[in-house]
């Protein structure tokens, strides 16, 4: 299959999911589904008028106080479980709680210890990116092949040049790979925080909520599209940029 | 060549101890429980330095669940969550495991839904929120739905991947021995399918159990949402904690048993 082919096939998919979302849009009313050709004027206002991005720069820079801890402290703690079987076995059944612990269950606790300010946010996205970044730190140190570490001890490397020159740049796919899917769920735990108690982004798509229109509500929930897509396809470019090999690694799964 | 052999018994002697050392570490039990250990002693660590209404200490909470189990309220209330839970989650296998089939196996309908599948896994399913109370209400539809939208896409995007990855040339062996169409479904593809099945039903439930907790504490607060709301007013952190050690352990569990269920049931499918 041709690019253009597939250009044609995305284009066709988007303008067939617009059309009907657009009728049945007109046929359920603004009040219960925004049709596109309502949102599209309501998003450019919104755009304008300056709340929707001042609230979404905030939340973000809480977000990623809460996902930066979470990688510098996840991905040594992948890399040490992935190399040393006695980390692992301590650390892994506790990690993996924490992967199935839902973000939301925690909020009421957290509330408790943290207020509903700053530290309440960070501490939410923190566990709920956490285990993500770990986990797939830990699966890459695991899969390095030892045959590349055999290489580097026979021609005598030290402890601490293998572990710059041979086992860092083979785990750096997985750290990357760690860091979307941990920005994925830093994402919706922000939304999910900041929706329970009512302040930033979060704050704002549950009070638009309870408007007569929804197109509002779909503008936001667009932005917050764009800005993980954008997230997303940034991190992947980052890992491409600073390993070139990253692509090569990662197109299996 | 008495000394170098008393010298290599008593190298293979130290080896042993060393062999011996590894297969108590290696000894899974053992670990787990060690591990178990370390982690309540440093939870109980935290708890002591911050008051007891704000976070319970394990022993607590240990004694919350016991009484709580022996009165039979929680249980009851669990029961009534892992309800709507389950007729979300096969509501959403339903649907997301024929589309994501489709997806994965035909290129145009891949390339088609793409975009528009990447752009709404893209949004947070709780922001969907909102909108579920303008549609469902906030009751029983209102949390099927979200555990539904929680665990849909995520279910989606695995069996779309998995149904796109199944090895070319096992397809092209099963053609070139002339399997007709029925063969190569129920002969090829499926089987092939089966382990992204099991992983889409693992991430699926884990999604979905996410997705009753959420739903009870953002709709109408009922079963365990309500108990954890009642128990917050009150600073109740022992029992607040104890629900979210129950769903974590809850949610452990199926994550294990889906797991032992595919070395079980496809123990041609390896895995590390």
């Amino acid at each position: 299959m041709t690019k253009s082919h597939i250009l044609f096939l995305n284009v066709t998919g988007i303008v067939m999911f617009l059309l009907l979302w657009e009728v049945g849009g007109r046929i359920a009313g603004e009040n219960l589904l925004a049709a596109p050709s309502i949102v599209v004027f309501e998003y450019i206002r919104l755009l304008f008028a300056g709340d929707m991005l001042r609230e979404l720069v905030g939340s973000l820079r809480q977000m990623f106080v809460g996902f930066g801890l979470a990688c510098a402290i996840g991905m040594p703690m992948g890399a040490l479980m992935g190399r040393i079987r006695l980390v692992d076995a301590l650390v892994h059944p506790w990690v993996s709680m924490v992967v199935v612990t839902s973000a939301a269950a925690l909020a009421p606790i957290f509330i408790l210890m943290f207020g509903t300010g700053f530290e309440f946010r960070v501490a939410i996205v923190f566990v709920s990116s956490f285990g993500y970044v770990t986990l797939t730190a830990y699966h890459g140190a695991r899969g390095i092949d030892p045959k590349i570490i055999d290489v580097a001890r026979s021609y005598s490397t030290g402890p601490v040049e293998t572990y710059r020159k041979v086992i860092l740049p083979a785990l750096f796919p997985y750290l990357i790979t760690g860091a979307r899917l941990g920005l994925v769920h830093a994402t919706r735990a922000m939304v999910m925080a900041e929706m329970f108690v009512l302040v930033g982004y979060g704050g704002l798509i549950f009070q638009t909520g309870q408007d007569l229109s929804t197109a509002p509500l779909i503008s936001y929930l667009v932005t917050l599209m764009f800005v993980s897509v954008g997230a997303n396809m940034g991190l992947g470019w980052i890992g491409r940029q600073l390993a070139p090999w990253y692509d090569s690694k990662m197109s299996a799964g | 060549m008495s000394h170098t052999s008393g010298a290599a018994a008593l190298e293979r002697s130290g080896d042993i101890a060393r062999m011996r050392m590894r297969d108590i570490f290696s000894s899974s039990w053992l670990l787990y429980l060690l591990s178990v250990c370390a982690g309540l002693l440093l939870w109980h660590s935290i708890s002591t330095q911050l008051p007891g209404v704000i976070f319970a200490s394990p022993f607590a909470v240990a004694e919350h669940l016991v009484g709580a189990m022996a009165e039979g309220d929680l249980p009851a209330r669990f029961l009534n969550s892992v309800r709507h839970m389950l007729l979300g989650l096969v509501l959403a296998l339903l649907v997301a495991v024929p589309l994501g089939m489709l997806m994965g196996r035909n290129e145009t309908v891949f390339h088609m839904c793409n975009p528009v599948m990447t752009a709404l896994f893209a949004v947070p399913s709780v922001a969907f929120v909102p909108f579920l109370i303008l549609w469902f209400g906030i009751f029983y539809e209102a949390r099927v739905a979200l555990v539904f939208v929680m665990c849909f896409f995520d279910i989606l995007i695995t069996v779309t991947a998995g149904a796109r990855n199944i090895e070319p040339r096992v397809i092209q062996a099963a053609r070139s021995f002339g399997a007709n169409r029925r063969i190569m479904f129920f002969g090829v593809l499926m089987p092939a399918s089966y382990p992204f099945l099991m992983t889409a039903l693992r991430i699926g439930s884990i999604r979905a159990i996410n997705g009753m907790i959420t739903a009870e504490l953002f709709f109408a607060a009922v079963n365990l949402g309500e108990y954890m709301e009642d128990a917050s007013a009150v600073f109740d952190s022992a029992a607040m904690l104890s629900v979210v050690f129950l769903l974590s352990l809850f949610g452990l569990l199926v994550q294990e048993l889906v797991k032992w269920s595919e070395a079980k049931l496809l123990p041609w499918h390896v895995r590390d």
